[in-house]
């Protein structure tokens, strides 16, 4: 499958529409999701105590961040890490493969990032010829399937068991000829095991930095963040500045908010602290651990007025909760990040030229926002990139054209009403049965739906004439 | 290689870019630090209530509740008896006599009759015996520490796993782990990895189908053993 790209995303979005399958396939993942948080929620009474700590957490490590990332760094380097600087992604990409290359690694292993996508890194380390491991099981999915992913928690969402049967069958050594998915997960498990035990280097995301211990943290339910991070001889941890918290007692209530609101479950079953490399005596564990702090664009959003998207913690709710995305699915967005929170992300990381249609491919409808874990106003920060989109005149010229005639028009209530009674009468001519199945200029809706027949007369006709009876 | 000088400018780069930002404050460690600790103050009223006032209680509760993935308890009065109940769980696995103990000394010292402990735990059929550090009842889960005797891919390579809790070291919630973990860290000897773990290794990425036993244990076992 090719990559979307983000200008694309008109076309992406009908290419999406158009797949009869698709909106079944996301909504078999999405709602199941947005059912067992409901239940996980219901059964925790202090959720809502906890959302508000969650982002008194946060908003507190961004205030201070400088002094959170200076202390992160001191007392990391301390533990015996070596940290590495990065503004952008090709930087970050590039101190890795520096890193690759200075071990002469052929092999690496590498536990599910976000942050890796978002810095190209699997492109970087296929370009240099390294063996590439996707560890999780859903990106080693999209690996040999040659996706990108579809969602941040469950990437291969859109790919069926009928997929797995056969990418598995084609690319393992020993592969089942079972069509049952506990086979298949022994299928991926046997393929992997030898892989995990001879890779390189092994690298990782952090989903939380402890500034007071300088610790990274993995969050997985597979188990392959470890079996990632402990056999090869060198760990790398790949992470945006943005993961600072001051402390692991700060860390749990977010870890409370993170798993309940991503997949319902109360906890993941594996949380791993990592600190520095092995120590004397230690019977496993890497001999060289390399952290890369990345910016790429998180600054930016600081000094722009973006600073509560920073409070992100990558759970993926907003997007299960999504009527966009649940009828585009993740790939339409044409980035690492889609949904609401890639809407936002994404004109940071790439810019608002490129992806300011996705801030038009919002509701509004406030669903983002009620589930956010660590409450991000997703609405209101979509809204101010689209008047800055307009300010920039990043819209199409007949967009600018026909909005600037709707705002003359609004303003003026004469005008506004004979426009509206027009309207309907020539609305009214092209519905059959109270539908219309086609009408000029609204192509954009009736292509893949119905608009449903005006009543006769406009809301001030009915107003005037309901005020007129009462007199 | 990397450039030193790029090097510092990026990071000079990017604590400039936060300075400069209007949300960010530059303060005293005092004001920051009582800050920091006025949030911890919520945690009583934003987490979720035990199922037992007693930590041990509450925790084998949660696993006989089966809210905790893959994972069955039981509960011994001393470490003794551990063999014993190995066996027990060894014939209702069905599983050879075959188990990796922890290379610590009072598991090594005890009476492993008729089992044999000298196994590859590469080979996905064994099973692995660890001694946990600590226990939550919250999460139901056990916290291993890495050291010289406690290599992490224990806990990670074999399919069954059994974990043994001393009861006087289960807590009660995260928060008291990660006050524990503040200690061990003003010790200065913070270990590799602390791991918690609360269930066997577990997957929903194939058709949102859980599958257990994804890359780690698929069955986890936890002994509570009174006397420790």
């Amino acid at each position: 499958m090719h990559a979307n790209k983000p200008e694309n995303f008109e076309q992406n979005v009908s290419e999406a529409l158009s797949q009869p399958n698709l909106k079944a396939v996301i909504r078999r993942t999405t709602d199941k999701a947005e059912a067992k948080r409901a239940e996980a929620i219901a059964n925790f009474p202090g959720f809502e105590n906890a959302r508000i700590q969650g982002q008194k957490v946060k908003d507190h490590t961004i205030k201070y961040m400088a002094h959170y990332l200076a202390e992160f760094e001191k007392n990391a380097k301390a533990q015996g890490a070596i940290i590495h600087w990065a503004s952008n992604a090709e930087e970050a990409s590039r101190k890795v493969l520096e890193i690759c290359r200075k071990h002469e690694a052929k092999r690496i292993t590498r536990s599910k990032s976000m942050l890796g996508e978002e810095i190209g890194l699997s492109h970087a380390l296929d370009n240099a010829d390294i063996d590439r491991v996707e560890t999780d099981l859903a990106e080693h999915i999209i690996q040999l399937a040659g996706d990108p992913p579809s969602h941040i928690v469950w990437p291969a969402m859109h790919r069926s068991r009928e997929d797995v049967i056969k990418l598995f069958r084609e690319n393992h050594k020993d592969p089942t000829y079972s069509e049952e998915i506990i086979e298949l997960v022994r299928s991926a498990r046997r393929d992997l095991r030898t892989k995990f035990l001879t890779a390189d280097i092994g690298i990782s995301g952090s989903n939380f930095l402890l500034a007071d211990s300088g610790s990274t943290c993995t969050v997985t339910n597979e188990g392959n963040a470890e079996l990632t991070t402990t056999p090869p001889k060198v760990h790398i941890v790949t992470a945006g500045i943005e993961k600072l918290v001051p402390s692991m007692a700060h860390a749990v209530p977010l870890l409370r908010l993170l798993t309940r609101s991503a997949t319902g479950g109360e906890i993941t079953q594996y949380i791993t602290f990592h600190n520095g490399p092995k120590r004397q005596g230690d019977v496993d564990g890497p001999e060289e651990y390399h952290i890369v702090l990345v910016d790429n664009g998180r600054t930016k959003m600081l000094s722009e007025g973006m600073e509560e998207m920073l409070r992100c913690i990558r759970c993926g709710a907003c997007m299960n909760h999504c009527v966009v995305y649940k009828h585009i699915g993740g790939h339409a967005y044409g980035s690492v990040y889609p949904g609401p929170m890639g809407s936002v992300l994404t004109p940071h990381l790439n810019s608002l030229k490129v992806a300011n249609k996705q801030t038009h491919a919002c509701t509004l409808n406030g669903r983002c926002e009620e589930v956010c874990p660590v409450k991000i106003p997703l609405p209101k920060l979509l809204r101010s990139l689209r008047a800055k989109s307009w300010e920039k005149k990043y819209e199409p010229l007949t967009n600018r054209f026909f909005v600037k005639g709707f705002a003359f028009i609004a303003k003026h209530p004469a005008l506004f009403q004979l426009f509206s009674s027009c309207g309907v009468i020539f609305m009214r001519m092209f519905s059959k049965k109270g539908w219309i199945r086609s009408m000029p200029m609204t192509s954009g809706w009736t292509r893949n739906r119905d608009l449903i027949e005006p009543g006769t007369q406009t809301f001030m006709q009915q107003y005037k004439k309901m005020k007129k009876a009462q007199k | 290689m990397t450039d030193k000088h790029e090097q510092a400018t990026s990071r000079d780069k990017i604590f400039d870019a936060i300075l400069r930002a209007a949300p960010t404050v530059v303060a005293d460690l005092n004001t920051i630090q009582a800050e920091a600790a006025a949030i911890l103050t919520e945690s009583p009223n934003a987490r979720p209530e035990l199922l037992a006032e007693d930590a041990a209680e509450a925790l084998m509760r949660r696993v006989e509740k089966g809210l905790v993935i893959g994972t069955s308890c039981e509960s011994i009065p001393s470490l003794d008896q551990l063999p014993e109940t190995v066996k027990g769980f060894l014939e209702q696995y069905a599983l050879p006599a075959e188990l990796k103990v922890q290379d610590k000394p009072s598991l090594q010292s005890l009476e492993w009759v008729d089992i044999d402990t000298d196994v590859d735990i590469h080979n996905d059929n064994t099973v692995g015996l660890c001694f946990a550090e600590y226990g939550v009842a919250e999460t139901g889960s056990f916290v291993v520490h890495s050291n010289e005797t406690m290599p992490v891919l224990l806990n990670f390579l074999p399919l069954y796993l059994i974990a043994v809790v001393p009861k006087s070291k289960i807590l009660h919630y995260m928060d008291d782990y990660a006050a524990i973990a503040n200690e061990i860290a003003a010790q200065g000897t913070t270990p590799r990895n602390m791991c918690l773990i609360s269930g066997a290794s577990g997957t929903t990425d194939i058709e949102g189908v859980l599958v257990q036993g994804a890359h780690g244990p698929e069955v986890l076992h936890l002994v509570i053993v009174e006397d420790q």
